[in-house]
């Protein structure tokens, strides 16, 4: 009996002290518009745009520019409440395709929450720029939407120049770490969907992908690194981290260690918002991923 | 009255009892007794018919009890085992209660608790009653199976026999206890509408307790009769494969002693 | 007599109290907090009569009520699945997520949207709970099978364990190969099945959780003296009139059924059902009768808090609710452990 007194004591003071904490809900009769963003490209360009004031609400994995932390976060992408995202009182909800689980998408759409997403796609240079055309379109900042194209091309130009210096065309591998799998990931040369800008950035960078197959594959055998035999190895950044940097657990990925790059120490880490997609700053990213894979 | 009727029990290929047949008449102490191996614990099982006999029947006052129901069963008949682990705690109460839960449907009636007072008494387990069964010893735990065994076996009015199973109870009790239980099992054997049948491995308390005693071997019966008549020089010799010495003290009865 | 049972009546009704809170406290608290003027206008909104609801009241009848209620049910179903375990078993150290039932519930769901996705198959409501079915009884009874239990119990629960480590890890990394072959994004989304979560509640799954928890607890009840004959061993409950194989084939099945069925519907929720029974047994005893009652009164109280929690923590996002379970549950997993007389 004692026991569930106590019980009841706790429960009720932690009832209380939850409802102390409240959560100021905002006004939900303003007429500006409030967007949930759930994509880490979108708000990257909509910060490029200067229209990110009308943004309560980002997912976890947006992490540029770094003013995005001042924005609440409704959680990871395929993991996502319903209640959570509504509680910010959007009047939409953009996102492109990549959000779950299943059942919460159709209690948004249930409630008829607008949902939008944008036609064009980041997976190329042009498309990026498509993308943040449209983008410009939508939040009425079509001005500075032609200044990041121009400025992309400008970028662009300047670095395939300095790419032109550079004599070699060295082979790369890219190894990713995926973190909904929780496992490392070898990018492979072409195809969409994730990681599909990687092999474009790293040959307008003057390089080749070491590894032929498509799209990103888990590396259970040491025979897809082992046999591309790549002259760099590129870490995207939570990856390369998590393994506190050290060359020596890198080089105990499987395939890595007979590598020429494992035998030069050419391997390097590099932000996957640099390399995986495209985005405003590919143009000048360009110039900073032949930086990285010429390296001697 | 309990008749085994050429009953053999194999498992897989190994035959463990074969053409036993004996009768246990009530009102009297049948202890089975025989080495290691011998198929008493087979026997004792089938006879409580925990374990079906590929041959022969068993018979409770006449009628086969093979077809007869768990549930029917249960209400006179009662097996008293070695020891029993209990997985979770549980009062020594609610272990007796046990006993009747062949008596009653949902919920103990009032003559199920009375019932329960009353065996607890008589063993003098009251004092135990809401404690934890686990962290009773060995002997007050048997008093308590055998309290939870007779409550299942009170009488009702209704049943003609009883059938009391003892599966080596005494394994882990002292020698005080050893023969305080065989002191009430006795006294509770001679009641003229129970029959009583055990498993001992000790030949003196078999000797001093029992009324009829079958002695098994290799599976099958070698002998039933009184201790006097079973428990002879050779057939000890032959079937223990030890060297008895006979003594006879005042009061109680013959002893052995082995070399 | 009347002195275990009065005291046991009365933790009973104390527990329902409390199960009455928690849930007030659910249905008000979260990313969105509610007044009770604003619940009861939600209510009400419902009636003939009244004008449509509002956005906010929408959000609390069609999300925020179905998922209080949905986990009362799931936790109702863990917590009563555990006992059945630990009953089943004679051993205070199982319940439904060491022992392969949710894993393989969870791989029968995500199987279920992968070929459904893949065949178009014409479904009904309960063909999902039916797939988890299925999942949990192959998972379960391949535990049971490979770790039958011999003369010696202490040396089956070890295996029983490690069976059901095995098994577990099986059937995660089936449900791991399919996310990674499947097109179905619920099938994609390991997370959901591996940590689980209340966010996709519904008034469908509402309604056949319901079901299925209320019809299999009061099964269980009907057999709780059974069980309790159990306890001082197999053999022992024979003589006492229990068909024991019968027994051990219904508990089994309505323990995989209320099991799987709530797993379909939130993903793989462990140390519920382990942690539920052995609060119970320390406060009331072990009669089954008590504890599959309280069972399901504690377990419905213990999962709302843990869903309340992992909805204010971070909010306006939310924690996996495994997460949650796992944090109390695991340390009580030790503590069993280490505790010598259950063990090996």
């Amino acid at each position: 009996m004692k026991k569930i007194l106590i019980v009841a004591t706790v429960v009720a003071a932690l009832v209380s002290a939850l409802s102390c904490s409240r959560f100021h809900n905002a006004p939900s009769n303003s007429t500006e518009a409030r967007y949930v963003v759930i994509s880490p490209i979108y708000n990257e360009i909509i910060w490029a745009l200067g229209a990110q004031d009308q943004v309560v609400g980002i997912d976890l994995s947006t992490t540029y520019p770094p003013e995005v932390k001042n924005v609440q976060t409704v959680g990871y992408h395929r993991a996502l409440s319903a209640e959570g995202i509504l509680s910010l009182h959007p009047t939409a909800i953009i996102h492109d395709n990549n959000i779950g689980p299943p059942q919460v998408v159709q209690q948004l759409q249930q409630l008829n929450i607008p949902m939008k997403t944008f036609t064009a796609k980041n997976d190329s240079f042009d498309g990026t720029k498509a993308l943040i055309r449209e983008m410009g379109a939508y939040f009425h900042k079509e001005a500075r939407a032609e200044e990041l194209c121009n400025t992309m091309d400008s970028q662009k130009a300047a670095s395939l120049e300095k790419v032109k210096q550079y004599t070699d065309h060295p082979r790369v591998a890219v190894i990713h770490f995926g973190r909904a799998s929780n496992v490392y990931l070898v990018v492979g040369k072409g195809g969409g969907g994730d990681g599909g800008g990687v092999s474009q950035m790293i040959e307008l960078a003057g390089g080749q992908m070491a590894v032929e197959n498509r799209g990103m594959q888990r590396m259970e055998s040491p025979e897809i690194i082992a046999q591309a035999n790549p002259d760099v190895v590129l870490l995207t950044d939570y990856g390369y981290d998590r393994l506190g940097g050290s060359l020596e657990q890198i080089k105990a990925l499987p395939g890595v260690a007979t590598s020429n790059a494992a035998k030069d120490n050419r391997i390097y880490r590099i932000e996957e918002n640099v390399l995986n997609y495209f985005g405003p700053r590919s143009g000048e990213n360009i110039g900073k991923v032949a930086a990285i894979i010429h390296q001697k | 009255m309990l008749e085994a009727d050429n009953i053999s029990f194999r498992v897989g290929q190994k035959v463990l009892i074969t053409d036993i047949s004996v009768q246990f008449a009530p009102g009297k102490l049948h202890l089975i007794i025989g080495p290691n191996g011998a198929g008493k614990s087979t026997l004792i099982k089938v006879l409580a018919r925990l374990l079906r006999p590929q041959n022969g029947k068993i018979e409770y006052e006449r009628v086969d009890v093979q077809h007869a129901t768990e549930a029917d069963l249960a209400k006179r008949r009662a097996v008293l085992s070695q020891a029993i682990e209990v997985a979770f705690p549980l009062s020594v109460r609610e272990v007796v209660m046990m006993g009747r839960y062949p008596h009653f449907g949902g919920r103990p009636a009032r003559l199920d608790e009375t019932i329960v007072d009353e065996v607890m008494s008589h063993f003098d387990v009251t004092e135990f009653s809401e404690r934890n069964y686990q962290t009773l010893s060995g002997g007050e735990r048997q008093r308590v199976n055998f309290a939870r065994v007779l409550a299942q076996l009170w009488r009702d009015g209704l049943t003609a026999c009883r059938y009391l199973f003892l599966d080596e109870p005494l394994t882990f009790l002292d020698i005080r206890h050893q023969i305080d239980f065989m002191k009430k099992v006795r006294s509770f054997a001679g009641a003229p509408d129970v029959v009583t049948v055990g498993v001992v491995h000790d030949l003196n308390l078999a000797a001093r307790f029992a009324d009829q005693i079958v002695l098994l071997n290799h599976g099958r019966v070698v002998a039933t009769g009184t201790p006097g008549e079973v428990l002879t020089a050779d057939r000890i010799r032959e079937v223990f494969d030890v060297n008895p010495t006979f003594v006879r003290a005042n009061g109680s009865g013959v002893h052995l002693i082995f070399d | 007599m009347t002195k275990q049972y009065g005291s046991r009546r009365t933790l009973l009704l104390a527990l329902a109290i409390l199960t009455l809170l928690v849930l007030a406290a659910s249905i008000r608290y979260g990313a969105i907090d509610f007044s009770t003027a604003e619940i009861s206008r939600a209510l009400t909104s419902i009636l003939p009569g009244h004008s449509e609801p509002t956005l906010d009241q929408r959000i609390f009848l069609e999300l925020r009520l179905p998922r209080a209620i949905l986990c009362l049910l799931v936790g109702a179903s863990l917590g009563v699945g555990g006992t059945l375990m630990q009953a089943l078993f004679r051993n205070p150290i199982v319940e439904p997520g060491l022992v392969g039932t949710s894993s393989g519930a969870a791989f029968g769901s995500a199987l279920f949207f992968v070929l459904g996705g893949v065949l178009h198959m014409e479904t009904s409501l309960w063909t999902l709970p039916f797939a988890a079915c299925i999942g949990g009884i192959i998972s379960t009874y391949l535990v049971f099978l490979l770790a039958r239990s011999r003369e010696d119990a202490r040396a089956s629960i070890v295996m029983l364990l490690l069976t059901g480590l095995a098994v577990n890890a099986l059937f995660m990394s089936a449900i791991g190969f399919l996310s990674y072959i499947a097109r179905d994004p619920q099938a994609r989304s390991i997370t959901f099945w591996s940590l689980g979560t209340l966010s996709g509640a519904s008034w469908k799954a509402v309604e056949i959780v319901a079901i299925t928890t209320i019809v299999g607890s009061i099964v269980a009840l009907r057999y709780a003296k059974q069980l309790n004959a159990l306890m001082i061993g197999e053999e022992e409950a024979t003589y006492l009139g229990v068909n024991v194989n019968r027994l051990k084939w219904i508990i089994l099945s309505v323990n995989v059924v209320i099991v799987a069925v709530a797993t379909a519907f939130t993903g793989v929720i462990s140390f519920v059902g382990l942690v539920v029974p052995h609060m119970l047994r320390m406060v009331g005893g072990a009669d089954n009768r008590f504890l599959i009652i309280g069972s399901a009164l504690t377990g419905a109280t213990l999962l709302t808090l843990a869903d309340l929690l992992a909805r204010m923590v971070v909010r306006p996002a939310e924690l996996p609710i495994g997460i949650v379970t796992s944090a109390v549950g695991v340390p009580v997993f030790i503590f069993l452990l280490r505790q010598r007389r259950y063990v090996f």
